[in-house]
């Protein structure tokens, strides 16, 4: 590989990120600016969930892990007056720590009745959210979060977190971060070792992978950043209620990562991005809205069966024919 | 190296093994025949852990393995490969080979995600490693073929090849020869004996006679979960019970 | 806790559980025997609770003449979402969760925009209610057990004694070899699809008249209809009796003694507490 070539993958990305960071300049509108933070929590939790599923777990549950991280951080502040930087790490790690508790039973069942467990996991968070009303305030709701605490460093910097610009460059840099290491175990040994255990998990046993072991690490990995996700959500938002928190969303989380493609580690962004933007720009169809959300999925499903990432190759023969037919034209 | 003592394993009222008593020696190459039915995947499975025996105890290099988990009993040294063979079937060879690298050596989780220039070196030595052992076996030619394309003989050797990055001490081969043509055979016999010389304890489970005749120093014969004969080939070839279990099912005992 | 709330709580339990019962048949029907990924089925439900809505309001039909033209309405729409939706789909897990919410997705929204938001209510089927001893029992709510009962027998039946019936049971076993001996895959699986979506229709129309309408009933009915065929076992219909009822004595019994949604909570433990030890549920088979 020459120099040259070399080169352009780092260029493009670093194009990209500085192109992102940019973005607040251009959009002025509030409402864009949540859409975008929106996306990124979706693009977190989404790529999240593609890391369990890497080892051929589904969880139905990632939305309840979501609302662990979410409600543990924002108690903490409330309640021990914790800063935000202090409790939303540890909203990831209670989050991570649920998952390891629930991880080893749960692992050892086959996939499809794993997928179950997560369903019935995830509905049972919430209604211990609605249930425990002393702790959460149930579904009339976690009320006055504080935003982060601003960040100082005298005579330099001082951000403070109260207009949208802000939280757009905490998720920017929380998305960047969690994707980077996200992304480091799915290209390293460990991504293979999670690889051969969807695919192959007795082999993988045989040569002395522990596939329960790593099947929890997983889980639990996948589980810490949506906890993450989910502390970000709580101090943007400023308000929980439990029904955030539903099997519903658990399930659109399922649906960005396949319609985005499984294979590709950037299938899961792609299909995040795609379906919480997308749509917005149909925003004038108001209550018709939600079939450009159909449109999408059905679109993708019939045309792509390896979601959004199989484009290129889908496209690839179209091309090919397109140019026979100019050469023989010529 | 490997002990077997009163190993039992039952299925409801099934005996699928039978008190078996059995070992294998460092450095030989043992067979283990008998005909279908006869319990030989079962006692592979228990041996590795796959299944927890209902009696009885297994001795790897002294310490008793028995009903520990087959992760723990391959980082022992003890390793098997399978009937049914396909690991990764989209992935390439290479990439199956690299997968299943996890052993020798070992790195850490923040090792890798950190990239450190430690976890480099080892991801180059295992990349190295791979390339040393597709070429033992001759499989180097086809490093970048996708597994579900290989001739089948190719992907029993792939099979080999995976248990080998072990590095183990004693490999177990789960029908290596099935379904290969004559050359195939001749082929991975010499392989077989070129693992055995290089260290590695070999047992194996055959159908093919003439190749465990020919192959094998010594070879134990089983029949209903029960030992019926052990000895040198030549013995076996004459035992009066060996060729009666053989004849009274529908295998050949001359041939397959 | 008194007797009396005791055996009254049993016997809403037990009420709660026969319409639990309704509502899993159909579903057992498509997404245990037919292993089709239908998560839509409440929506399809939904659907026929309106059939019946518009039959009553604007065609002046009774209650009894309504049943039956929307559940074969409904029938007629599950045949066509089977051909279009989910045959192409049939043997890939991930595709078929997309299409499935795809089309939940869809009917809800186009219930939204054609029937609004708001709760419409049918009127009861018979009004009163039936006491005996401390307890009591709403006519309408007892003409749902019945009605449940008639079904889960009826559908009992049809598996396991007609031609049809056992064919089913072979394409959900294996459908290659079902098409081995000739069974048409296609067929069994529209007709399949047909009665699971009726069944799906009369629950909806039964339980949209004692209860209400909206374009949101589907959601609760598929999250109790997924749960108690799990925990009975896929497939089997004495497993979604029996995991109806239990699903509904819980749901009889914990409110009063602690709160609904302790109930839910309790419920759903007891599903994950069987799934760890008995991943097939009551009755299922794998």
């Amino acid at each position: 590989m020459s120099k040259g070539s070399q080169l352009v993958k780092p260029a493009g990305y670093t194009a990209l990120v500085v192109f992102l960071v940019l973005v607040p300049l251009f959009i002025k509108g509030g409402y864009f600016l949540h859409i975008l933070i929106m996306a990124g929590i979706a693009v977190i939790l989404t790529s999240s969930l593609r890391t369990i599923a890497t080892t051929g777990q589904i969880s139905l549950a990632h939305s309840g892990f979501m609302a662990i991280g979410a409600y543990t951080s924002a108690l903490l502040v409330r309640k021990l007056g914790l800063s935000f930087w202090a409790s939303f790490p540890i909203g990831g790690i209670v989050a991570a720590l649920v998952a390891l508790l629930v991880g080893y039973p749960f692992v050892r069942v086959k996939r499809v009745y794993f997928a179950m467990l997560t369903l019935f996991m995830g509905a049972i968070i919430r209604l211990i959210i609605m249930e425990w009303r002393g702790l959460t305030r149930g579904t009339s709701g976690l009320l006055n979060i504080p935003p982060p605490d601003s960040i100082i460093i005298p005579g330099l910097v001082n951000i403070a977190f109260d207009s949208k610009v802000s939280y757009y460059y905490l998720i920017l840099a929380l998305a960047l971060i969690s994707l980077l290491f996200l992304y480091r175990i799915d290209s390293s040994r460990v991504g293979r070792i999670f690889l051969a255990i969807e695919q192959g998990d007795y082999v993988a046993e045989s040569v002395g992978i522990s596939v329960t072991n790593f099947k929890v690490l997983a889980l639990c990995v996948g589980c810490f950043f949506a906890g993450i996700a989910g502390s970000f959500y709580a101090h943007y938002i400023k308000v929980l209620t439990p029904d955030s928190f539903g099997v519903l969303q658990a399930i659109y989380i399922i649906v960005y990562m396949v319609v985005g493609g499984r294979k590709k580690f950037y299938g899961a962004i792609l299909g995040a991005l795609t379906l919480t933007l997308l749509p917005e720009f149909f925003r004038v169809l108001k209550e018709y809205q939600p079939f450009v959300f159909v449109g999408i999925l059905l679109v993708t499903i019939f045309l792509l069966p390896d979601g959004l990432v199989g484009l290129p190759d889908a496209v690839k023969p179209c091309i090919q024919r397109l140019r026979k037919v100019k050469i023989s034209n010529a | 190296m490997l002990e077997i003592r009163g190993l039992t394993k039952q299925f409801g009222g099934l005996f699928a093994v039978n008190n078996l008593d059995m070992i294998v020696n460092q450095g030989e190459i043992a067979g283990l025949i008998g005909p279908n039915g006869a319990g030989k995947t079962t006692i592979f499975n228990l041996i590795t852990g796959f299944i927890p025996p209902t009696k009885g105890q297994i001795i790897f290099k002294h310490s008793d393995i028995s009903g520990k988990s087959t992760h723990s009993i391959a980082e022992k040294g003890l390793v098997r490969t399978f009937q049914q063979n396909v690991f990764l079937p989209d992935l390439t060879v290479q990439q199956n080979m690299l997968a299943s690298c996890y052993l020798h050596p070992k790195t850490g989780f923040w090792e890798a995600i950190l990239n450190t220039s430690s976890y480099r070196k080892k991801e180059q030595y295992v990349c190295d490693r791979t390339m040393d052992i597709l070429k033992f076996l001759g499989l180097d030619s086809v490093n970048d073929e996708l597994v579900q394309n290989l001739p089948h003989g190719y992907q029993r050797l792939l099979g080999i090849a995976i248990a080998l990055s072990t590095n183990p001490k004693l490999l177990l081969l789960d029908e290596p020869l099935a379904g290969m043509n004559a050359a195939e055979v001749s082929e991975s016999l010499t392989f077989i004996n070129r693992i055995r010389s290089a260290g590695t304890t070999v047992l194996l489970v055959e159908h093919n006679m003439r190749a465990v005749m020919g192959l094998c120093d010594r070879i134990v014969v089983i029949n209903f979960g029960r030992k019926i004969a052990e000895g040198l080939p030549e013995e076996i070839k004459r035992n009066k019970n060996v060729i009666e279990a053989y004849l009274g099912t529908s295998e050949n005992a001359a041939g397959t | 806790m008194t007797v009396a709330l005791l055996a009254q709580s049993i016997l809403n339990g037990l009420a709660a559980g026969g319409i639990y019962v309704l509502v899993a048949l159909g579903l057992t029907l498509v997404f245990g025997i037919m292993n089709i990924v239908q998560f839509a089925h409440g929506e399809i439900y939904m659907l026929g609770a309106y059939a019946s809505y518009f039959l009553i309001k604007l065609f002046g039909f009774s209650f009894w003449e309504a049943l039956p033209v929307s559940a074969i309405a409904i029938g007629l729409l599950g045949i066509v979402l089977e051909k279009f939706f989910f045959r192409p789909f049939r043997d890939r897990f991930e595709p078929s969760i997309i299409v499935a919410v795809a089309l939940m997705v869809l009917l809800q929204t186009t219930a939204v925009v054609g029937f609004g938001t708001d709760t419409k209510s049918m009127g009861g089927i018979i009004p009163g209610v039936l006491s005996i001893g401390g307890v009591t029992l709403s006519w309408d709510r007892l003409l749902g057990i019945l009605v449940g009962i008639i079904l889960v027998v009826a559908l009992f039946l049809l598996i396991q004694k007609t031609k049809i019936g056992q064919a089913m049971v072979a394409v959900s076993q294996d459908p290659y070899a079902a098409a081995l001996q000739g069974i048409d895959v296609n067929r069994i699986s529209s007709i399949a699809m047909a009665v699971g979506c009726a069944l799906a229709a009369i629950a909806g129309s039964l339980m949209g008249s004692i209860f209400s309408t909206s374009p949101f009933m589907g959601t609760s009915a598929i999250t109790k209809g997924i749960a108690v065929i799990i925990l009975g076992g896929l497939g089997s219909i004495p497993g979604a009796v029996a995991g109806g009822l239990v699903l509904g004595l819980i749901d009889g019994l914990v409110p009063p003694l602690l709160s609904s949604t302790m109930a839910g909570i309790v419920g759903f433990g007891v599903i994950i507490i069987v799934l760890l030890f008995r991943p097939t549920g009551f009755f299922g088979h794998e």
